[in-house]
């Protein structure tokens, strides 16, 4: 069988777990792509004339890249994924409902993130925050979204098991959510005038993060721990009381991205208000994570997978302190309009999910392959640059932002606090150096593993202990 | 109970609250939420429909907001709903790397604008706005179109004036020396050739020898704006400073009466009416040799039309922030 025939098999492929591996394989291609095209992003956020006369490569058009490619390339393409190894698990089926669906699922995403991508640095953007695609992608990607969500719900309904873990809740909950979601920010089908634009702009931009990433990395979350920890889920009740209350309180909390422009004070009072309830399913989320580490938190030493969801679950912990806090109008009046906002963001998809899928990519991968991870100190490596990458970038922006929130506000000229943070600017980009080094190691110990001819196969580890 | 009616019950009720949730936050408001033009909302032409195809195509919304609000009075008029009912899409911004746009329309001239966007450094340095050498022609001359219709129907706020505890001091002391006196000019050259000229240069030019390694520019002086300055405004400028700017606190070193004879002087300094210098604010000419630039007849500068309020600077646009802000 020549090479090409073999991959053409490989990516149609009808195995058990084929989707969830390859889901995963080109999320984690995406991933390295799209943490570039930040780095570059911060590069020319620092050095602005560094590439002169590229229209593809100027600034305004490498953040929406950067932006799209790492929310539908990787995060989503990695939450997939894992959704397609566990859905199956929880319900006792090999494989979900139609693994071939779901390999011609994965090659329309792909196209979709390359050629939305492309059309991206090339100029064509419905300029809209986080919304950027153009209709056709929007209906291709609206396409692949209910494709996911048919061979989701079908596994679920077709498996032996009908008393459903908490993870099955939440992931058909973001696979049902995700696709309304995206109907109405994307506004795709219809189209809103003046600052109700800017009102569905937010309720996108704030929720594919609210009901697509929070709620399925919860609902992977809820899998791994039980898994890693050998502990039972600490609470049943506490996780459907999260499931619930994400539901009713994170759909209203977009507006706190536009608290001082003028649009309706009734809808700004209903998003502080539901943000600052969102400490709710939070707190229940966290209870239920750092409960079910009890009496196993040595595993940590020398479990990378639980090391890295121990660091999600902090940096959720973090972010969903900060997130209420600065959503709030008094703090929100001086924070606003600043790179602290950037460094928020990166908390929440950097630190928190995309561990989360770390995580689970070095658990899965071994179970869908049969395959040890290829080596454990690349695996190290990635965590600690990951993790220090993020924490200096974080504190660079947020320090940064402190500085330009200063600036707008005591009115200090900008080209004097723009010079202020440049430091900050250069330290940011380092930082972006070692995370984008970190994932290139990630996607080089995946792939050998997942390609190489020579391997060791997974040892029989229920934790997942003995897969790194 | 059957256990698949559990589910059916549960399931309906997540797509029930869901639903409501969608509909309170986004199609009610889109329902009701149906504000007035307002008499600053701006028609755009099909040209600056163009600009702002570009503006939004280059992304330029990530870096400059375009809605003042309450906390930034400096930014002119705090902006209504209104205001925004021809601005589909939107193009609100959600963070300030760079200013404010909503009332940029007017504050400079168009070649201004063309050079910032050609070269932003060369007039502006510091800053961090990427070069759109890219654009052609066309597109640059729908751009700057659309940037010069921004706020345009909003009223212009008075003169900036010195805070009264300014305007009290210079009242006293101008009993004593007259500002308009020729020979209290004279007395005056001497403290600018101590205390201004390593800055602002001998002749006023903002080009001293220390200028060379400031990032912000002293004021060049023979700028015809200067020409509109109050006795008393350059008074306070130079008793408090330029906050944010490397001008100090002349008032902690000088007495009011040296100040005043530095007044006296400064007024006497020619506005000369040279576009190339004064319109365009460029710090460092020899910057400008980019043949990009001379394509675009960077040095034909277009007279001054009525919608470009003088030469450009924040004060003559608003009243409250002192000229800062920007």
């Amino acid at each position: 069988m020549s090479v090409l025939t073999r991959a053409f098999s490989e990516v149609f492929s009808d195995q058990p777990y084929s989707a969830s591996r390859n889901f995963l394989i080109s999320g984690i291609f995406w991933l390295v792509l799209g943490t570039t095209l930040g780095l570059l992003a911060a590069s020319l956020m620092t050095w602005p004339d560094m590439i002169r006369g590229i229209p593809q490569l100027s600034f305004g058009r490498v953040r929406p890249a950067h932006i799209n490619m790492v929310t539908i390339g990787w995060l989503s393409m990695g939450y997939i994924g894992c959704f397609y190894y566990i859905l199956p698990v929880l319900v006792g089926r090999k494989g979900v409902w139609n693994e071939r669906l779901a390999n011609i699922t994965m090659v329309i995403w792909n196209l979709l993130v390359f050629f939305g991508v492309w059309s991206l640095l090339n100029g064509y953007t419905e300029a809209r925050e986080y919304a950027e695609l153009e209709a056709p992608f929007d209906i291709v990607a609206l396409a692949g979204l209910i494709l996911v969500g048919i061979n989701g719900y079908m596994t679920v309904l077709s498996g032996p098991e009908k008393k459903w873990y908490v993870s099955v809740w939440y992931i058909l909950g973001a696979m049902f959510w995700f696709p309304v979601v995206y109907i109405i920010g994307q506004r795709v089908f219809f189209a809103m005038e003046g600052l109700n634009d800017a009102i569905a702009n937010w309720f996108y931009g704030h929720n594919i993060l609210g009901m697509w990433f929070t709620v399925g990395g919860i609902g992977i979350l809820y899998y791994l721990m039980p898994r890693f920890t050998g502990n039972p889920l600490y609470s049943h009740t506490l996780s459907m009381l999260g499931f619930w209350t994400i539901a009713m309180f994170y759909a209203p909390t977009g507006t706190h991205h536009i608290l001082q422009s003028p649009v309706p004070e009734w809808l700004k009072a209903i998003a502080v208000i539901s943000s600052v309830f969102l400490l709710v399913p939070v707190l229940t989320v966290l209870t239920n994570f750092f409960m079910t580490m009890k009496g196993k938190w040595s595993l940590a030493a020398d479990h990378i997978p639980l090391r890295f969801a121990l660091a999600a679950g902090v940096a959720y912990l973090l972010t969903c302190i900060q997130g209420p806090f600065q959503a709030t109008r008094f703090i929100n009046w001086y924070l606003h309009f600043s790179n602290w906002v950037v460094g928020h963001a990166h908390m929440a998809l950097l630190a928190t999910f995309s561990f989360i899928v770390f995580s689970a990519t070095y658990y899965i991968i071994p179970k869908v392959t049969g395959r040890k991870i290829y080596s454990k100190r690349l695996a190290v490596w990635h965590f600690w640059l990951s993790l220090y990458g993020w924490i200096i970038m974080m504190l660079a922006l947020t320090i940064a932002g402190l500085i330009q929130a200063a600036g707008w506000h005591f009115a200090i000229p900008y080209d004097q606090w723009v010079i202020e943070m440049h430091p900050y600017m250069i330290v940011r980009t380092l930082s972006g150096v070692m995370i984008v080094l970190g994932q290139i190691l990630f996607m080089f110990n995946i792939y050998h593993t997942v390609f190489s001819k020579e391997f060791e196969p997974a040892p029989h580890s229920p934790t997942g202990i003995a897969f790194v | 109970m059957d256990q698949r009616l559990n589910y059916l019950i549960a399931g309906m009720f997540v797509l029930l609250t869901f639903i409501t949730i969608i509909f309170v936050t986004t199609l009610l408001p889109a329902w009701t939420f149906k504000p007035e033009a307002s008499a600053e909302a701006v028609v755009y032409t099909a040209l600056e429909t163009e600009g702002r195809n570009i503006y939004r195509r280059e992304g330029c919304f990530y870096c400059h907001s375009q809605f003042v609000r309450y906390q930034d009075p400096e930014m002119g008029e705090m902006v209504k709903a209104g205001d925004y009912v021809h601005e589909t899409p939107h193009v609100l911004g959600t963070e300030r790397t760079g200013p404010d746009l909503s009332n940029v329309g007017g504050k400079y001239p168009s070649a201004w604008h063309w050079a910032h966007h050609i070269k932003p450094r060369a007039v502006k340095p510091g800053s961090i706005m990427p070069s759109y050498s890219y654009l052609t022609e066309h597109e640059m001359t729908a751009l700057v179109a659309y940037l010069q219709t921004l706020g345009k129907n909003r009223k212009l706020p008075q003169w900036i004036v010195p805070p009264q505890e300014y305007r009290d001091r210079f009242a006293v002391i101008s009993e004593k020396v007259n500002v308009k006196a020729s020979a209290i000019a004279n007395a005056g050259r001497g403290i600018y050739m101590q205390n201004c000229a390593q800055c602002h240069g001998v002749a006023g030019r903002g080009n001293g020898p220390v200028s060379m390694s400031m990032m912000k520019k002293p004021a060049n002086f023979t700028r015809p704006y200067y020409a509109k300055y109050r006795d008393d405004m350059w008074f306070w400028r130079v008793a408090e400073g330029v906050p944010g700017s490397r001008m100090p606190r002349w008032d902690r070193s000088l007495s009011d009466e040296d100040m005043l004879y530095l007044v006296a002087y400064l007024r006497t300094l020619p506005r000369t009416d040279n576009p190339k210098v004064n319109d365009i604010e460029v710090s460092e000419m020899s910057q400008l040799d980019d043949p990009n630039v001379l394509d675009h007849n960077f040095w034909q500068i277009e007279s001054l039309n009525p919608t470009n309020h003088g030469g450009g600077d924040m004060e003559s646009r608003y009243a409250y922030g002192g000229g800062r802000g920007d």
